[in-house]
């Protein structure tokens, strides 16, 4: 029994042919006992947390909150706060502390290499309240330019940086880049959305102030993620969403709030959700991740090294720690066609600026065509998927 | 609905390949359809919003008739230009905005014509008929 039985949709076909699933930096497939957790929920246990006594909604509530038990546990983290997603994550710290500690004339550090969501919340914040955004440049051998980095930390309040690339696959040297942060005296976000899927991070450890990341890029189902925040840091934020279950109690001459994450949850939560991601991690918590994360490393160099071989353009450089992530051009044939001609074949990637504008501009692009391995992925899909490039590139080059 | 004659054919040829890849490659084809409008007077009023790659058009409504002249980087998509050149070019302005886009999805050429900002086919579409109203 292979790995890739626990996934249901990666036994079916498209266009005629077996699908290959290669988009995995976009969101990774549901192993079945994921689906099924999030079936039972509403079959079995579906209510609202928190408040009401009967047994459904312990239930529920007792899902929701081992959900943060798991996240807690697997990154050795005091808080984790329930979002969205990454995105989400990442607008709680604009909104959540950044407004409450940033004022006009305060500087920010972001690098090109960043996501659209953790490049746009703060562009909303600078417009608002009149704070710098300093840019860290990209190298042509896809690093960060340290120097700069070291220059922009000079009265800076905040870094926010991207652990790995979503483009790129460059994982960033991040310990270094919290050390520095933290000795000028500024905190530090880290966008770990491509990082956590294949490294178990010890957040304690980390040493960031905040990490945000999704469900979905690990198993677990779309719209929940987390936002792990250092006590400290905790302690500095304000709610920044209003509503039910963050409060402690209102009056018609105010209100008070939870000490804890609900603070930041207001509404009903994602609660089938969570139930499914601790699912996943259940499901992860059997895989050996870092051999994995090895396999899947050498399966991207290998192909990245047949694209150059084939006059493909890779940009990536797939060191030791980097995603296997390949983004790559080709100089005659457009990347949506090559996109088009893949999935006609059966194989899923993705095409496009991948939210990264500032980064593609960077390298003197608007796209790439970009394959990214996961768990249940092969070298032998990887052979089968140079072989359809190769035969592309002879008919249409 | 009733097409006209020269789509009609090409709808009941798509309708004769089961295979995506013979598809794309027919349609690939069909980049060779369109009436050039070179890149020289390409601009931000001319670029279909929404597409990955760089699409550009102009329609003319000359007497009545339409005239459209585009083209893109992606050849595929400048097939999809091709597709809508043989389903337009020659005919009133009156006739073509009857037309629906379904008939790509009909010929197996998109998985969804939903208006999302990634489905050039829907864009193209839309400006087309767009701007044979302005011009009309």
């Amino acid at each position: 029994m292979s790995l890739k039985d626990d996934f249901p949709i990666l036994s079916r076909e498209v266009n005629g042919h077996p699908l290959v699933y290669l988009d995995n930096a976009a969101t990774t497939q549901k192993p079945q006992v994921v689906i099924d957790a999030m079936s039972q929920y509403y079959s079995n246990s579906n209510a609202n947390v928190h408040r009401a006594v009967h047994t459904l909604a312990g239930e529920a509530t007792e899902g929701y909150e081992d959900c943060r038990r798991w996240i807690k546990s697997w990154f050795n983290a005091e808080k984790a706060i329930l979002t969205g997603g990454t995105t989400e994550a990442i607008n709680l710290v604009a909104h959540g502390w950044g407004r409450a500690n940033l004022q006009a004339g305060d500087a920010i550090v972001l690098t090109e290499m960043e996501h659209h969501s953790d490049i746009v919340p703060w562009q909303i914040l600078s417009e608002e309240r009149g704070i710098e955004i300093r840019y860290v440049p990209v190298l042509d051998d896809f690093t960060l330019d340290m120097e700069a980095y070291i220059a922009s930390l000079e009265n800076a309040k905040l870094v926010c940086v991207v652990h790995t690339s979503n483009v790129l696959g460059v994982r960033n040297p991040v310990d270094e880049l919290i050390s520095l942060a933290h000795k000028a005296g500024a905190k530090i976000l880290i966008d770990a959305a491509q990082a956590v899927p294949h490294d178990r991070i010890d957040f304690e450890q980390f040493n960031a102030d905040f990490m945000a990341f999704s469900a979905h890029k690990m198993c677990g189902p779309t719209g929940i993620g987390a936002l792990l925040v250092k006590n400290d840091a905790f302690e500095q934020m304000q709610p920044f969403m209003g509503g039910g279950d963050m409060i402690e109690s209102v009056t018609t001459s105010g209100s008070t709030y939870q000490k804890n994450e609900h603070k930041f949850e207001a509404g009903t939560p994602k609660i089938a959700e969570a139930v499914g991601w601790s699912a996943a991690f259940d499901w992860m918590s059997k895989i050996d991740l870092p051999a994995h994360h090895e396999r899947l490393l050498n399966i991207a160099k290998w192909t990245a090294e047949q694209l150059r071989g084939l006059g493909f353009t890779v940009y990536g450089r797939h060191q030791s720690g980097d995603g296997a992530v390949v983004s790559f051009l080709h100089p005659t044939i457009h990347s949506e066609d090559f996109a088009r001609f893949l999935d006609a074949k059966g194989f899923a990637v993705r095409t496009g600026h991948h939210c990264a504008q500032p980064l593609l501009n960077r390298l003197g692009i608007t796209g790439t065509i970009r394959a990214s391995f996961y768990l249940y992925n092969t070298q032998d899909e990887a052979e089968k998927f140079i072989q359809i490039v190769q035969y592309i590139v002879e008919k249409f080059a | 609905m009733k097409y006209p004659q020269a789509l009609q054919e090409l709808i009941d040829e798509f309708s004769f390949i089961d295979d995506k890849m013979e598809i794309l490659e027919y349609v690939y084809e069909l980049s060779e359809e369109v009436v050039e409008f070179p890149i020289a007077n390409w601009s931000e009023k001319t670029r279909i919003i929404g597409c990955q790659s760089e699409a550009h058009l102009e329609v003319v409504v000359k007497d009545g008739i339409v005239e459209l002249r585009c083209g893109a980087d992606s050849k595929i998509v400048q097939g999809m230009m091709g597709l809508v050149t043989i389903a337009i070019n020659g005919r009133t302005a009156e006739d073509v905005l009857q037309l629906k886009p379904d008939f790509a999805q009909e010929m197996g050429i998109l998985n969804s014509l939903s208006p999302s900002r990634s489905n050039g086919f829907r864009n193209l579409f839309d400006k087309v008929m767009l701007e044979i109203r302005i011009k009309q």
